[in-house]
């Protein structure tokens, strides 16, 4: 059963097509990336799959349990978790803290309000073990506002993953890093590959076709090419485009 | 399915200067009839009514005179909600043009069809250097196999545009002076005069010798 899956996603505003009979799915531990022109739907998809668009027609489905119309929260609690183009961190707070405030466990307690979640060891170690996955160890206390701008995607990506998802969305995690920021994030992907749903939006096409396991090329609002890397580089005319430079 | 997908049925489309001043500033007249899934390839002039008739098509402006049948159905009598089902126009403007609501839905009629059997593609952008055009011309293929009628409207200003018109179009819509007509090939699409003077000297070179 698909981890994630969009079946007959239609979007409209007045007469203008968004999206298109759009279907997708991602299996559990797979990598599914998503290519496209701007404009092409990209994230308005990525708006539909976790609640923050309401589709005019069609369906989404989390481990096939029919999800259309739930809000974000919602959708959120299933296990779906995103990352933005544009990031949305709390920059007067420290990476750990930015990290531990996006936990589940400290979610639930400041709900009950029994203790705060933040300067407690048991939810640092947590938190700590996450900025380690994404490089970000040594960096636990400076706050997000004084890090790098590679370092912040890496701790978007580290907001997302402590959440604990069994799909991860991510809106492109490489735009307007320069080469040594896109080997730190592929390498982070890299490592996450297998252990949950990854579902990339990404621009740029080494990252693509070097990690993912299935790409479904997105225009018009709907999926107008789909297959494996090798597979989609076959075509003449991508080969003779600068796609067809990989492989 | 015994209705062509699309028949233009005596369209004409009319803007006027004024209430007052009745002198025409665009004309078009359409007379065609489209019997089966094909890729047609629409050129013409900026301003020559290219996108009027595209509209005209999907229901989104209503024509002087003349129906537009789809599928059969006269696209103009159908819920404002399901012309989409029967014809889908993609176009890059940003301006966003609301169907114009004339009748309650009610009282007009439901598309015959679930899915769109008309797409109109509105100057596309091809771009040799992403890689896109493959998957673009791959996806025209993949439609018109599944049945579809497909329009591509494009406007030739490199040689690789009217490699990807002569590549992909099985026939083509001449739109130029108020007319739109028909053509039977590239071939002689590309040694109509008036094309070959909107093309201009180099274009029309490179177009005869593909």
């Amino acid at each position: 059963m698909s981890a994630l899956e969009a079946r007959q996603v239609h979007v409209r505003f007045g007469d203008r097509v968004v999206l298109e009979e759009m279907n997708f799915s991602v299996a559990p531990g797979e990598l599914h990336g998503i290519m496209g022109p701007n404009g092409a739907g990209k994230t308005t998809f990525f708006n539909v799959l976790t609640g923050r668009v309401r589709p005019s027609r069609g369906h989404v489905l989390v481990d096939g349990k029919d999800v259309t119309g739930l809000p974000p929260h919602r959708i959120a609690a299933l296990g779906v978790a995103r990352s933005f183009q544009i990031m949305t961190l709390f920059d007067e707070f420290s990476a750990l803290e930015n990290v531990a405030l996006a936990r589940p466990a400290f979610r639930a307690q400041a709900l009950h309000g029994h203790r705060a979640a933040i300067g407690d060891p048991e939810a640092d170690a947590a938190a700590r073990l996450v900025l380690d996955e994404v490089g970000l160890g040594s960096k636990a206390h400076v706050l997000a506002r004084d890090l790098s701008y590679g370092e912040r995607r890496a701790l978007e990506i580290a907001v997302a993953l402590a959440q604990e998802p069994r799909v991860l969305c991510l809106d492109e995690p490489t735009s307007g890093l320069g080469s040594d920021g896109i080997a730190r994030i592929a390498e982070m992907v890299r490592r996450l590959k297998g252990r949950l749903a990854i579902v990339a939006i990404e621009h740029d096409m080494e990252f693509l076709f070097g990690l993912a396991d299935r790409i479904s090329v997105v225009h018009w609002g709907q999926v107008i090419a789909h297959g494996r890397p090798d597979e989609l580089k076959a075509n003449p005319w991508v080969r003779r485009s600068n796609l067809g430079r990989f492989g | 399915m015994s209705e062509p997908i699309l028949r233009l049925d005596g369209i004409r489309k009319i803007y006027r200067k004024g209430m007052l001043d009745r002198t025409p500033t665009f004309q078009l007249q359409a007379d065609l009839v489209f019997e089966q899934s094909a890729i047609v390839g629409v050129v013409g002039p900026n301003g020559a009514g290219k996108t009027t008739l595209f509209e005209m098509i999907t229901g989104s402006n209503t024509p002087s005179a003349g129906k537009v049948m789809v599928a059969g159905a006269d696209i103009h009598r159908v819920r404002y909600g399901e012309r989409d089902r029967l014809a889908i126009h993609y176009h890059q403007s940003y301006q966003v043009r609301s169907f114009r609501r004339i009748l309650p839905s009610f009282m007009l009629d439901r598309s015959p069809t679930r899915q769109p059997i008309l797409h109109l593609f509105d100057e596309p952008q091809f771009n040799t250097q992403d890689g896109y055009i493959g998957f673009m011309l791959d996806f025209f293929r993949r439609l018109r196999a599944e049945g579809k009628l497909v329009f591509v409207c494009l406007h030739p200003t490199a040689r690789y545009h009217l490699e990807i018109l002569n590549e992909i179009g099985e026939s083509f819509l001449l739109v130029h002076g108020g007319r739109a007509e028909r053509k039977g090939s590239f071939a002689e699409l590309v040694h109509d005069p008036r094309v070959e003077a909107y093309l201009g000297h180099e274009m029309t070179a490179a177009a005869h010798a593909l």
